[in-house]
């Protein structure tokens, strides 16, 4: 089994706990430490998340305002 | 040993993502938010959500506005899903030309396998939204679009043919269709003649930013009609298509789904259209002043058009509210 080293810009590293030498140990990384975002990368995966929160709640909303609209039949229709 | 979930094993047309490649991990991406909305060409979208609402205005029901909206976001999202396939495909096409070598993925600001994802969960989740809420008609209309656009012109006309704008231009002109099946839920001669109008005005248009543009799409390998037939040939093309827009524009008016005032700027409009494009085929390398007047016009006579339709149908709709 391994664990999550790091998780940042959509990006998920799983490090096995195997007796291989782990890259970021050959890198010289801090154990643990895993990748330390850059402030612009910080900026970036704000934006990022900023933008699928807003997607999340837009999505929300409609499906709730089309759902009062068209009735609790929202899911019937004539094939 | 170290396993990298996502972007592994997604390869563009730019092979491996470079930060894979180099040390097998992804970095962390610097793409913003404006990046994955740069994706979807926003001035394309608009384009096409315009198109959809005059297709949809001048359809014979009415339709809820929350799902008439509804209608619009899903193609609007549907059309942005093609458009980032499209530039998830022509990555390496894009790099080497001027135009749009900028764009997220050539710069390196979105990596390919993330265009990717992001493109398909738009797509499959447009069409669903679209078949649920709205209906299954128009739906499946959207779905067709974005394969055509994606699959049929992206993949494997773009590269192959002269005639790829001209086949491909069916896709770019569906989205009228679309929103008048999303109000009808089904088809009829209206939307036929303003998916010809868009589909005729297409060849024109880019052809006219292919004369200007044609070192950068030689350079890039991309067949466009001035880099193959020659540029004679092309300002030939053009006319005779612009000579078969122009009447065809005025279709609406004699098939009686639009009236006097769409006529009378439809026919001024061609007029203009047609005088541009003879100005084109008397032109010769290196000016290209006309064609640069193709490219602008068209766009401001698709306008135009689609606009009257719209005003059209709106003032007629107001008529009756405003005699009570």
């Amino acid at each position: 089994m391994g664990r999550i080293a790091s998780v940042g810009g959509g990006v998920t590293v799983l490090a096995m706990t195997s007796n291989e030498p782990r890259d970021q140990d050959k890198d010289g990384d801090k154990d643990g430490e895993g990748i330390v975002l850059t402030p612009e990368q910080q900026r970036a995966r704000r934006s990022r998340s900023l933008a699928l929160a807003f997607a999340l709640l837009a999505l929300v909303v409609l499906f709730y305002i089309v759902t009062l609209v068209k009735g609790p039949g929202v899911l019937v229709r004539p094939l | 040993m170290a396993m990298v979930s996502e972007g592994a094993g997604l390869r563009g047309p730019l092979g491996p993502e470079p930060a894979l490649a180099q040390s097998g991990l992804a970095q962390p991406s610097l793409a913003s938010g404006g990046d994955y909305f740069a994706l979807l060409k926003p001035r394309v979208m608009s384009l096409v959500i315009f198109t959809a609402l005059v297709g949809m205005a001048v359809a014979p029901q009415h339709v809820h506005p929350v799902i008439g909206f509804t209608a619009l976001l899903c193609i609007a999202v549907g059309a942005g899903a093609a458009g980032a396939l499209n530039m998830w495909y022509e990555a390496d096409i894009d790099a080497k030309m001027m135009r749009t070598a900028r764009r997220p993925i050539p710069a390196g600001r979105i990596a390919p396998g993330e265009a990717l994802a992001f493109a398909l969960t738009l797509a499959v989740g447009s069409v669903v939204v679209l078949g649920l809420l709205v209906n299954v008609e128009a739906a499946a209309l959207l779905a067709f679009t974005i394969f055509f656009y994606a699959v049929v012109y992206t993949m494997w006309l773009k590269r192959a043919t002269p005639q790829n704008i001209v086949i491909g231009g069916a896709a770019g002109a569906l989205p009228p269709v679309i929103g008048w099946a999303a109000v009808t839920g089904s088809l009829s001669l209206e939307p036929v003649i303003l998916f010809l109008i868009i589909f005729f005005w297409t060849p024109p248009h880019f052809w006219a930013l292919a004369l200007y543009r044609s070192e950068d799409y030689a350079r890039a390998g991309v067949p466009m009609l001035p880099v193959v037939a020659g540029d004679r040939e092309t300002r030939r093309q053009i006319l005779l298509y612009t000579l078969v827009l122009a009447p065809l524009g005025l279709a609406p008016w004699l098939f009686g789904f639009a009236g006097v005032l769409y006529a009378a700027v439809a026919a001024v409009t061609g007029a203009i259209m047609v005088l541009i494009a003879w100005q084109i085929h008397r032109e010769r390398p290196p000016a290209d002043r006309a064609a640069r007047n193709m490219f602008a016009f068209s766009i401001l006579y698709l306008f135009l058009l689609f606009a009257m339709l719209l005003v059209e149908r709106v003032w007629g709709g107001l008529l009756p509210w405003v005699a009570a």
